[in-house]
């Protein structure tokens, strides 16, 4: 009998230590690596999602920057694009890609974070102490740094604190065309954590520092886990009744020919054709 | 006596042993794989799917004479200033196997579920490797649908190589910009094998074989990344970068500043009755 219980506690100190690896693994990060989506019931794609898009987001907004939204949101009215450029292709960048239009995927490497988006591309948030690049161009999505925090000092983090800097423009919150300032001084702060009470639910804490407004902006998106997660490809496309040329947009006819989008519109500059058409 | 003694010795031997092996398998199941990977080919001359012949019609590829014809109709079409079979202008997806040329490096990332091949300007590949089978109501994609298995191939408790066979394609698809096409009916299969190069870490090679009704015989390529240590990332999208546009069938560049130009000498204007004013 002794040594069944000898060969007993050798098989639970083997246990433990097979375990504790594993453990370690799964406690070091908080449990994020999963596909997101935001909830059902999320219509559009308001920037503060408990409020309604365009004016009802009650933005705190310059009157400069009131004046540029509203006259987006009348053009938009009025069959136009507005300050929403996402129908041309080009990228949302930050914040906007927040918005999930489709799942995001979180992943965790070495030295940063990788969030794997459907409708966009993966935004890395570098984890490993640098510091701002001094030789990196602005780009849509911005350079982003986090670190990760163990609020409550059990051993595990619990929050990744990010900053994102170095922006390229223009840039939008919605498709509404609720304008960033076009200075691309934007600063956004995130805190992306679980939901203390449902760890399907995770937070991202999104607060934007940006010219165009009054005082700092935070929202709180939420995100449900995805247990089955499927996939679609998607890769964004001008619609084949669309042209952009230069910062103008035009309609492609049925019959293949130039139309304008708005009335009076002026046609395109020919100056590089030799010859007038026949 | 002798027996508590005996299994203590057997106990810790194996602990050892065991904690060896876990910590092998911790650091040593996958390859070093995990990094940014360049083609050392990508610099703006080409891109030839088989990289050790030239592009285009030097590829001599093993193409039906159907598909052999539209193969060269495609060249003569771009020496006179068209597109030919390749679609890039739009900006579509270059699906597989195009999108493994790399004209923009990509990352490799490997969880136990799936391999992730993360490009600059493309969506994310996945390529299951949980043992699933193909699914039977997914939509076909330009990617396809990838699954994998890692092999030890040499028996040393970690693997070697990825086996990797892609299905459920739609397209058009071509395997390079000179418009080497792939069979319309989309019913092709691409099988990989993803391995570091025995003798230089640094060298990863992809080993893809194309079977499509467009070719006479299964046709394997060996595509070669070189690894990056100090990775950048540049934010780049087809439609940023791209100077083409179509209007109907008609075929234009986009200055410098801007303005509408013809592809090729005698070009005509597009033409603006739907306009009511000229351009002043």
């Amino acid at each position: 009998m002794r040594y069944r219980k000898c060969i007993g506690a050798v098989a639970a100190a083997m246990l433990t230590v097979f375990a504790a690896p594993a453990i370690a693994v799964d406690m070091k990060y908080p449990d994020f690596e999963s596909q997101w989506r935001i909830p059902d019931g999320v219509k559009g794609d308001p920037w503060d999602p408990a409020r309604p898009a365009g004016l009802g987001q009650q933005a705190p907004l310059i009157p400069e920057y009131q004046a540029i939204f509203e006259k987006s949101v009348k053009d938009q009215a009025a069959g136009g694009r507005g300050n929403n450029y996402a129908g041309r292709c080009m990228l949302d960048g930050m914040p906007r890609m927040m918005s999930l239009t489709g799942p995001m995927e979180v992943l965790f490497q070495r030295a940063y974070t990788v969030l794997i988006f459907q409708n966009a591309f993966a935004r890395r948030i570098y984890t490993d102490g640098r510091d701002w690049p001094v030789d990196e161009e602005g780009t849509f999505d911005g350079y982003s740094i986090g670190k990760w925090v163990d609020e409550d000092g059990d051993g595990r983090y619990e929050v990744l604190e990010v900053e994102t800097r170095q922006f390229n423009g223009p840039r939008a919150l919605e498709s509404s065309g609720l304008p960033l300032h076009k200075d691309n001084q934007t600063i956004i702060k995130e805190r992306i954590f679980l939901d203390n009470d449902n760890k399907d639910v995770l937070h991202d804490q999104i607060t934007i520092i940006d010219n165009a407004f009054t005082h700092p902006w935070t929202v709180d998106k939420t995100y449900v886990r995805e247990r089955k997660p499927t996939w679609s490809e998607y890769l964004c496309q001008v619609p084949p009744d669309r042209v952009y040329i230069g910062q103008d947009e035009y309609s492609v006819s049925p019959d293949g020919k130039l139309m304008p989008t708005h009335e009076n519109q002026p046609p395109p500059d020919l100056r590089y054709f030799q010859q007038p058409r026949k | 006596m002798h027996y508590p003694t005996t299994i203590g010795a057997m106990a810790v031997a194996a602990l050892v042993s065991l904690n060896a092996a876990a910590a092998k398998a911790g650091e040593m199941q996958y390859p070093d794989i995990e990094t940014q990977w360049r083609n050392p080919l990508s610099n703006g001359f080409g891109n030839p799917w088989d990289t050790t012949k030239p592009m285009g019609l030097g590829q001599e590829a093993p193409l039906t004479p159907e598909y052999q014809a539209i193969f060269e109709k495609s060249v003569k079409e771009q020496a006179d200033g068209g597109q030919g079979n390749s679609l890039g202008l739009t900006c579509i997806h270059p699906g597989m196997p195009k999108v493994m040329n790399f004209s923009e490096p990509g990352e490799i990332m490997i969880r136990p579920h799936a391999t992730y091949i993360v490009t600059q300007r493309y969506p994310v590949r996945r390529i299951y490797t949980d043992g699933r089978d193909f699914p039977a109501d997914e939509a076909p994609t330009f990617t396809g649908y990838s699954i994998g298995k890692w092999l030890d191939e040499d028996g040393d408790g970690r693997y070697d190589v990825l086996e990797v066979e892609t299905r459920n394609f739609k397209g058009p698809r071509v395997f390079e910009s000179t418009g080497l096409p792939l069979h319309q009916d989309n019913q092709t299969i691409v099988k990989e094998r993803i391995f570091l190069d025995k003798s230089d870490p640094n060298t990863l090679h992809d080993i893809v074989t194309t079977i499509d009704h467009a070719l006479t015989r299964p046709w394997t390529v060996d595509r070669i990344y070189k690894r990056v240590r100090e990775p950048k990332w540049r934010e780049k999208t087809c439609h940023g970068a791209n100077l083409h546009l179509a209007i109907g069938s008609e075929q234009y560049f986009l200055s410098a500043d801007e303005k509408l130009m013809p592809v090729k000498a005698g070009q005509q204007p597009p033409d603006l009755r739907y306009f009511k004013q000229s351009n002043k």
